[in-house]
């Protein structure tokens, strides 16, 4: 990942990233007319969006605290957010207009983003070296 | 050899998946230990090192953000237990 020392800019490239890859489900869903995916995909995604800000803000905070606070702290806030996940899967999965997998796969979205960006960044850190080593 | 009746075996598939569903919850434990464990070690590194700062904020970003699917994971697989049994 670019940006690794500045953590908005990151947090900026991240959303960039995701809501490209997001593009290719959300066109499928509209183009087959499937809204409750796209209703349940979008809810996931704006709320791991939000979750995203509100763990940076939960990280800053912890920083200015000393060691054992800081742990208790992002731990506590931890549990908070893995409450608000359970609220966002429960509305997915009682609502009728919202489709429980797609709201899960909105939610999980960001992550097989930063996991994807980081296997291509190693994929091209080894070429280039491999590369290099011809010269 | 004993027979149970539909009802007595539903109730009992029921259970079975309300109890999974229970273990399945025990998995979101994990996740925010190991947390709050890089958030200790992260004010330990930006006390030791300042100018790292927004290095150490992005990378605990990005490791706790991938850190907890585990526990969504879990949250999932509880879900589909308690609804769709």
């Amino acid at each position: 990942m670019k940006n690794m020392d500045n953590p908005i800019k990151l947090q900026k490239e991240i959303l960039k990233k995701t809501y490209l890859i997001a593009l290719l489900p959300i066109v499928s869903a509209l183009i087959t007319g499937a809204m409750d995916v796209l209703l349940g995909f979008v809810f996931g995604l704006v709320i791991s969006t939000l979750l995203l800000r509100l763990k940076y803000n939960n990280i800053r905070r912890a920083l200015k605290m000393d060691e054992e606070k800081a742990e208790k702290f992002i731990r506590n806030r931890y549990f908070i957010e893995y409450a608000m996940y359970l609220i966002v899967l429960f509305t997915a999965a009682r609502n009728q207009d919202l489709n429980f997998l797609a709201a899960a796969v909105g939610l999980f979205m960001m992550k097989f983003t930063v996991i994807l960006w980081t296997i291509l960044d190693l994929f091209k850190d080894s070429i280039q070296q491999k590369l290099e080593s011809y010269k | 050899m004993v027979q149970f009746s539909p009802e007595v075996v539903d109730t009992i598939i029921r259970a079975a998946a309300l109890l999974g569903a229970g273990f399945a919850m025990i998995a979101g434990i994990g996740p925010g230990v190991g947390q709050g464990y890089a958030a200790g070690k992260a004010v330990e590194s930006v006390a030791r090192d300042p100018e790292a700062r927004g290095n150490i904020i992005t990378t605990m970003l990005l490791g706790q953000a991938v850190a907890e699917s585990t526990g969504i994971y879990s949250l999932v697989i509880a879900i589909v237990l308690i609804f769709t049994i």
